[in-house]
């Protein structure tokens, strides 16, 4: 245990990078970020079923919040997962024009050394590869869960009473967005 | 004696005239209020009613009017107002489409050889009382697409793009 703990501390700031490149979780920030953008696409289909399906708001307050509830966690882990797939990807795209970026940059910089530009160059490129994926994975999965979420509580549910048609379209677009996330192409 | 039956025939042939003339119309006023059904969506068929007031040159008691409206004929009913009438009836949709339809009103003797000539099925020539047009701008049949559908479309194209956008990036 001790060994193991010693091993760790002897990682490298350049590993450490790895590893938080390659590892799922999410930093605070992008899981807030997650997890607010996930409470509001989640609560849209509310406007739709008080609306257009003429759902009390307040009969059905408790129904809309465990809707919500649950559509937030599996359209927040949707977005994990999909940012997952695409930050190597990304980060693999945009490599090289960060590196050259930053390389031009650092030209005038005599003092630093060549790790430690080699380290900044890991690390803003794993800055923009978080970036571009943590906010095209919002964009994407956003698209697919409304998309989703009308087509089932419009055409596929349609005959259904609008509080069966809640629950189940609701759970259909956001199980369906969580499913399709895990896939890795 | 051939004298007098000759003033008597002159007689005849000069009031005869004013006699048939006592019960029909001659030269009427006509003013019509029509309303056809517009909103296809709310209601089952289409329906023309056909508001008028008719004002004959001389006085013509207990007037009995009828409608030929495409060959399809209706009596007119009397409102509570004096000399005004009504004519109403109802058709499907696609039976009534959008036009300029003609009605004309007979009375009880035009209706008669009106009807008497549509039994010998031969073109009736009678004349009737008055003639006017209802003109139909026809029903509508709510919006070409629904709004779930354009909805649908929308939400259908925009996760189009993100999914090219998405392979794009996922390529090597």
């Amino acid at each position: 245990m001790s060994s193991k703990q010693a091993k760790n501390k002897q990682l490298t700031k350049e590993e450490e990078l790895l590893l938080q490149d390659f590892s799922r979780n999410v930093s605070t920030k992008s899981s807030a970020l997650f997890y607010g953008n996930a409470l509001i696409v989640s609560a849209i289909p509310i406007w739709l079923f008080w609306r257009i399906h003429q759902m009390d708001l307040y009969q059905s307050g408790i129904l809309f919040a465990v809707g919500t509830i649950i559509s937030t966690y599996l359209v927040a882990l949707a977005y994990k997962n999909v940012k997952f797939v695409l930050k190597h990807k990304i980060a693999l795209k945009r490599e090289d024009a960060v590196s050259r970026e930053m390389t031009k940059k650092f030209a005038d910089d005599k003092k630093m050394t060549k790790k430690e530009k080699d380290e900044r160059i890991l690390w803003k490129k794993n800055e923009v590869a978080d970036y571009e994926a943590t906010t095209f994975s919002i964009f994407y999965n956003n698209a697919l869960y409304l998309a989703l979420l009308i087509v089932c509580s419009f055409y596929v549910l349609r005959s259904v009473g609008p509080t069966f048609n809640y629950l189940a379209s609701v759970g259909l677009a956001a199980g369906l967005l969580a499913l399709f996330s895990t896939s890795t192409k | 004696m051939a004298k007098t039956s000759t003033m008597l025939a002159s007689l005849v042939v000069v009031l005869l005239p004013f006699a048939v003339l006592g019960s029909t119309c001659v030269s009427p006023d006509v003013k019509t209020e029509t309303y056809t059904t517009t909103d296809g969506m709310a209601s089952m068929d289409t329906v023309f009613v056909v508001e008028f007031s008719l004002k004959c040159q001389q006085k013509v008691e207990n007037l009995n009017l009828y409608a030929d409206i495409n060959g399809r004929t209706v009596p007119a009913t009397k409102t509570n107002k004096a000399d005004n009438y009504q004519i109403s009836f109802s058709e499907e949709h696609k039976n009534l489409p959008s036009g300029s339809y003609q009605v004309r009103l007979y009375d009880d003797e035009g209706y008669s050889a009106l009807k008497k000539a549509q039994r010998s099925d031969s073109e009736s020539q009678i004349k009737p009382v008055h003639t006017f047009h209802i003109s139909h701008p026809g029903v509508w049949k709510g919006p070409l697409l629904q709004s779930e559908f354009v909805a649908s479309m929308v939400a259908i194209l925009v996760w189009y793009f993100a999914y090219t956008a998405k392979a794009k990036l996922q390529s090597n």
